[in-house]
């Protein structure tokens, strides 16, 4: 199940040896870096544009930009967190600009294969997933990004931290003010039932 | 937020439950966020086929050789017609101020023109994959 891989095992794979076969220009050693992020490249994207086409499209294209730019990229570092900026450029200016030509595809979230650990948990009907999904498409990129990695990634802090560029600590607030926004926003659709709450 | 991640060491988590016996507004945060875990984390995103991912590098790599071959195909383009209006000046006198203007102006146009075309073909190939997509 792709969708709760940790980032760390998409790295391990990808030997330092690898990073600069690639960036001599060897097609081979990208072809391994591709197939070891793509699955990570592709879903944050999703979560960023919120369908999977223009994901797929736009982390394609982030991966060929990349390559491109791989004189700039220091094989000392780890190659997702570097090739997350071209990735996240991309998805932000395609969320802003005209090109956008598909709408938010609301059969993306699907009942969690391993959810059967928790049987008094309600099984939640399609109409809640699209709602949750329209929630989170509706904040702001900042939000949706790290509701991704943190929700549909289970990764730890630390890891979401090393990807985004910023402290621990602001993981720890954006993630807060990310969780409360989407709360907000599930609580004016209202059609997800049980987080009415008491305000 | 640390604790429902299970972020916290063993001490904050005592700690913090210690807390939350007495503190109602924590309480009740806590309470919230944790019935939005419970809905997020009942669902992951859709695992497209393995179909998706086998296309998925080749489709990189045919863009990468197709883009190495475009650059190629420019470069030797405008190559060639500055070699060749170098020359066709040259045929006509010696160089002057005048004539290497000339040549400028003749790159220019050259290059608006690849550019584009260049333009033109991606903006093809977009509305052709949005056709398919349909
Ligand atoms: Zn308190």
């Amino acid at each position: 199940m792709y969708s709760r891989m940790k980032m760390m095992d998409a790295e391990a794979g990808i030997s330092k040896d690898v990073l600069i076969a690639w960036k001599k220009g060897n097609v081979r050693a990208f072809e391994m870096i591709v197939k070891n992020n793509m699955r990570m490249a592709y879903s944050i994207a999703l979560g960023l544009v919120g369908n999977p086409d223009d994901a797929k499209d736009l982390s394609q294209e982030a991966f060929i930009a990349a390559h491109h730019a791989r004189k700039s990229f220091d094989v000392k570092k780890p190659f997702f967190p570097w090739f997350y900026r071209i990735l996240k450029n991309r998805c932000i200016n395609f969320i802003l600009g005209k090109r956008r030509r598909r709408e938010i595809s609301l059969d993306v979230l699907v009942e969690r294969e391993d959810h059967g650990a928790a049987p008094d948990r309600l099984v939640m009907k399609q109409e809640n997933r699209e709602a949750l999904w329209r929630a989170l498409q509706s904040l702001s990129p900042e939000h949706r990004e790290i509701i991704t990695l943190r929700e549909f990634h289970d990764m730890p802090y630390r890891e979401i931290a090393a990807v985004l560029s910023i402290s621990e600590g602001t993981v720890m607030s954006r993630l807060y003010y990310a969780r409360r926004a989407l709360l907000k926003a599930l609580r004016r659709d209202g059609a997800v039932h049980g987080l009415e709450g008491d305000e | 937020m640390r604790y429902l991640d299970g972020e916290m060491t063993e001490a904050e988590r005592t700690g913090f439950e210690k807390h939350l016996e007495d503190c109602d507004q924590c309480r009740r945060a806590l309470e919230e966020m944790r019935a939005l875990r419970c809905l997020t984390g009942s669902v992951a995103m859709k695992d497209p086929t393995d179909r998706f991912w086998e296309d998925y590098w080749k489709s990189v790599y045919r863009r990468i050789e197709r883009k190495t071959a475009w650059i190629m195909i420019v470069i030797g383009a405008v190559m060639l017609l500055v070699y060749e209006m170098s020359r066709f000046v040259r045929f006509f006198g010696e160089i002057t101020v005048e004539k290497t203007a000339a040549v400028i102006l003749g790159v220019g146009f050259a290059l608006l023109l690849v550019s584009v075309i260049r333009e033109r073909a991606h903006q093809y190939k977009t509305d052709r994959y949005k056709d398919i997509q349909r």
